[in-house]
């Protein structure tokens, strides 16, 4: 029997916040330690190992330390990009992680009449196979997955895993709703496991043909939303599964770094002196000591600005009272005085689409194709076409020219240009 | 140059013209004629025909007699053409003025005038609308002229639509046909309950080969197509409203249902299978009988160990989260969202769609209210076999469900049917009054005939022979949004997108990962 570990969305270096750094980084070595106590025979982390694909030295120094660790226990460490740690060109961390040895990336693809072939790769001592797409910006990869060569990859024999870095469409909590994701019919079929990451909440699942699609979730915190999560019960950790020819277990392994508190406030019928007053007194009774506090604000204020409900102020009484950390949620909270733009959500597309379409009624125009939804999805496209990176041996010229090519395409310019 | 007579007004009254027809004028019965008045022009049709002869009926019986029996085979008529013909009936059904203007008639036309065949060039008022959705080229009888019929699908889809058949006429056909129209453009977004799975294409051409399709039609399925959507709905995303009308729950169920979801909220389902105790208030009974039905209609039951479980692949407690907030986002940007039931019990089907539909008219609703529903697109559902929850017997045992709430009150708020079935005499006049296009295809029963003629937008009294002869693909449109009832010829679904079709470049990949 072998077994291997399946992690994702570690998000190293997501935190600033020196306190959130470090237990961020304590949840990176408890998991690794955990694979070694484990005696996992491979690791496999799906995407966003990094925050970003160039990440603060320093904690990218404490995460290859302990990933050298594993290695040393003959452990290997097999990756795929996440949508924070991808490179365009190649030159991502994991990149340099890869080229030392230390991780292994296991993507490997060539178009081959018009079919994107995937390379698979053997794991040398369980000869488990293993196939990755990595995750790109804003959902990008999809495209991949659209021409993917999934006959190639089903008649492929032994166990096999597919990893990949893509919310599920069957599969994402009802609050992202709007974020970039592919249907389970574009994963080839047949895989005894799918490790998938991008989703920061736990999902086991399946589908005939897909019958174990597994998310194990944010292990510490890539956005404040993850402690948010956590705070109300959501578990972090690691999927060990057992396997020979098969999986024969699938079993989580919670990593926890700390405890968590979760307090709601609503203000309604509140004006702002009156909602402060008594979140402070409410605050003030519960159990901060040695825990991360999530104070979720909501509901609109009778009267005042809701920046008179400082979160500072309430930062400074629960560090007061001994909290590790304080995170304060005030996206819900408005006020009949006072209106502001609110940005809620997991990501930044979730965040556009959404500012985009409340505000776009702000914005005066008279061409009828820039109002309302229309002209929101109009910016929506132009942006996705924006993003477009420059690709391999493609020149700047080039570039610029395809890019302006769609933009003006996309703004149905191209009889004025 | 003149165009060619093809009969003379010889008497008659309002709505019964008889018109002797010229030998060889070849008028049919739905025929468009044409009787002109100082440039302007009457435009009717026929609905009967029948013979005429100046021979008396002995001498003609005679005639036969002597043929029939060998005694003057070469006997005949003096001037035949001339004793003997055809009277057409007729009506009148459009005055178009000489600028153009178009007017129900009110007078007859004149006397003795002779009529003509309609030509393109009298139908040239057919425009183009906005949001065009497409049904066909006009017909006159068996003749279609290269004239297309558009209704604009903003008024159309609020007013909704009837589509009454029986099997074999060409429904799907139409449906589709007019979908592809749909795909074509933004603003208009339809639900499509597909319980035949022959929309989306999966065996053949379809609506999946629309250049537009990537960015405009979702397709849902129990067994999906790569690329495509699995149809799995939570079981936390259903309310009690959306079994509103489709399942039956005796007072007391309803009750538990209520103390259940106002207890758990959208856990209500899971508790109730778990036979969570809520106290006194719910007999043991009832719990177990709610059990059972959430069996039988969701497949969720609780397994050996305790554990909640869904035995169908449609309805789960781990996936679906997003499924309908998806596909209300597509259809409030106006996409096609096809859901194939073909692998599920009706009352699954008619609950998704209650669950979808439920969640868009409520939005809708809202959005009214707040005043932004100005800027969204109309939103349509398509219903097969619409007496399943449209039947004048299943309201009155089960109460209004979404789709009948829809029928009533759903073009205030910009959320329309379309209903297709072979049974409309099952459905309310009060309902099918509400749905101001029809887009009648053949049937043989004349009772069905009766209640689509009853409930047109037009006085269709006379047509019941021309809907009766109505071929397969032949259909009249009767609306509220063209002028008169249109026959057309609706093309072949193959042969319409035929001329769309275009190859798929094929763009070399270069893969990053």
């Amino acid at each position: 029997m072998f077994k291997f570990a399946h992690l994702g969305d570690c998000h190293i270096g997501a935190n600033r916040d020196p306190v959130l750094e470090k237990l961020e980084l304590a949840a990176f070595r408890k998991a690794m330690d955990l694979c070694v106590q484990e005696k996992v025979d491979f690791v496999v982390i799906a995407g966003d190992l990094f925050h970003a694909n160039l990440p603060d030295m320093y904690v990218a120094n404490e995460a290859v330390k302990k990933m050298r660790e594993v290695k040393d226990a003959d452990i290997p460490i097999y990756v795929i990009y996440g949508s924070h740690d991808y490179s365009p060109n190649g030159t991502s961390i994991i990149d340099i992680l890869d080229s030392t040895g230390l991780i292994k990336k296991i993507v490997k693809g060539e178009d081959i009449d018009g079919k994107l072939r995937l390379g698979v790769f053997t794991d040398p001592k369980t000869k488990a196979k293993l196939v990755g797409i990595s995750g790109r910006k804003a959902g990008l990869e999809k495209n991949f997955f659209e021409i993917l060569d999934r006959e190639h990859l089903e008649k492929e024999q032994g166990f096999k895993i597919f990893a990949f870095h893509s919310a599920i469409s069957e599969l994402k909590p009802d609050f992202l709703a709007q974020m970039e994701s592919i249907p389970v019919s574009l994963l080839p079929k047949g895989f005894d496991y799918y490790a998938s990451g991008h989703v920061h909440r736990r999902n086991e699942s399946g589908f005939p043909g897909h019958e174990r699609i597994v998310f194990p979730g944010a292990l510490f915190a890539g956005y404040s939303r993850d402690l948010e999560d956590s705070a109300k019960g959501e578990k972090r950790g690691v999927y060990v599964v057992s396997f020979d020819d098969k999986v024969e277990e699938v079993k989580f392994h919670e990593v926890s770094v700390c405890e968590f508190e979760y307090f709601e406030y609503d203000v309604s019928n509140k004006n702002s002196m009156q909602a402060k007053k008594d979140l402070l007194e409410k605050l003030g009774r519960i159990e901060a000591e040695d825990k991360i506090v999530v104070v979720k604000i909501r509901g609109e204020l009778s009267g005042g600005k809701t920046s008179e409900i400082s979160s500072s102020e309430i930062k400074g009484l629960l560090k007061e009272n001994g909290a590790l950390e304080a995170v304060i949620n005030r996206f819900g909270l408005t006020s009949k005085e006072y209106v502001s733009i609110k940005a809620m959500g997991e990501d930044v597309p979730t965040i556009e689409n959404r500012l985009l379409r409340e505000n776009i009624g702000a914005v005066k125009v008279s061409i009828e194709e820039l109002k309302g939804d229309k002209g929101a999805q109009l910016a929506l496209d132009l942006l996705k076409i924006l993003r477009q990176e420059q690709k391999l041996n493609e020149a700047k010229k080039d570039y610029v020219e395809r890019v302006q090519k769609h933009a003006i395409n996309t703004l149905g310019l191209e009889d004025e240009v | 140059m003149a165009l060619e007579v093809s009969g003379q007004i010889i008497a008659g009254k309002t709505g019964q013209i008889l018109v002797r027809e010229k030998a060889g004028g070849e008028i049919e019965i739905g025929d468009l004629l044409v009787a002109e008045e100082d440039g302007a022009y009457v435009i009717l049709q026929a609905y009967e025909l029948l013979y005429g002869s100046q021979v008396p009926q002995l001498v003609r019986e005679l005639l036969a007699g002597m043929k029939l029996e060998g005694l003057g085979a070469d006997l005949d008529f003096l001037e035949p053409q001339l004793r003997n013909y055809v009277i057409a009936q007729i009506k009148a059904v459009l005055r178009v003025s000489k600028d153009n203007e178009l007017k129900i008639p009110k007078t007859l036309p004149r006397f003795f005038s002779t009529i003509r065949h309609v030509t393109e060039k009298d139908l040239r008022f057919l425009t183009k609308p906005d949001n065009p959705v497409y049904l066909g080229k006009v017909r006159s009888g068996s003749k279609v002229l290269d004239v297309d019929v558009f209704v604009n699908g903003k008024d159309m889809l609020t007013h909704h639509v009837l589509i009454p058949a029986t099997t074999g006429r060409g429904k799907s056909n139409l449906v589709k046909v007019m979908l592809w129209s749909v795909l074509a453009q933004d603003g208009l977004g339809i639900l499509v309950l597909d319980p035949h799975d022959e929309y989306y294409g999966r065996h053949g051409k379809g609506l999946k080969d629309h250049s537009n399709a990537k960015q405009n039609l979702l397709y849902y399925s129990t067994n999906p197509v790569p690329g495509t959507n699995t149809l799995v709905i939570n079981v936390r995303s259903i309310m009690p409203s959306n079994f509103q009308g489709i399942v039956d729950f005796t007072d007391a169920q309803q009750d538990a249902i209520s103390l259940y979801f106002n207890r758990f909220r959208d856990a209500w389902i899971e508790n109730i299978v778990r036979g969570t105790d809520i106290g006194p208030a719910v007999a043991p009974r009832t719990i177990e009988v709610l059990k059972r039905k959430f069996d039988t209609v969701l497949g969720v039951y609780l397994d050996d160990d305790g554990n909640f479980q869904c035995r169908s692949g449609v309805f789960s407690d781990s996936a679906g989260m997003a499924t309908t907030k998806e596909i209300t986002k597509a259809l409030e940007e106006g996409k096609i969202v096809i859901i194939d039931t073909s692998r599920l019990l009706d009352e699954a089907e008619l609950l998704i769609g209650s669950i979808i539909s439920s969640g868009i008219f409520h939005r809708y609703q809202r959005y009214k209210s707040d005043g932004t529903l100005e800027g969204k697109p109309v939103v349509s559902v398509v219903i097969e076999e619409a007496p399943r929850v449209l039947g004048a017997d299943v309201l009155s045992a089960r109460g209004d469900n979404i789709y009948s709430t829809i029928a009533r009150e759903g073009r205030k708020f910009k959320v329309g049917l379309i209903a297709i079935t072979q049974l409309v005499s099952l459905i309310p006049r009060a309902i099918l009054a509400n749905m101001n296009t029809k887009i009648i295809l053949g049937n043989e029963l004349s009772a069905e005939r009766q209640a689509v003629m009853e409930s047109a937008a037009q006085d269709l009294s006379s047509d019941d022979r021309t809907i009766a002869s109505l071929d397969k693909g032949e259909a009249i449109v009767s609306s509220n949004f063209t002028r008169f009832a249109v026959p057309v010829q609706i093309p072949l679904f193959e042969n319409y997108i035929e001329k769309s079709l275009q190859p798929k470049e094929k763009n070399k990949t270069v893969f990053v990962g």
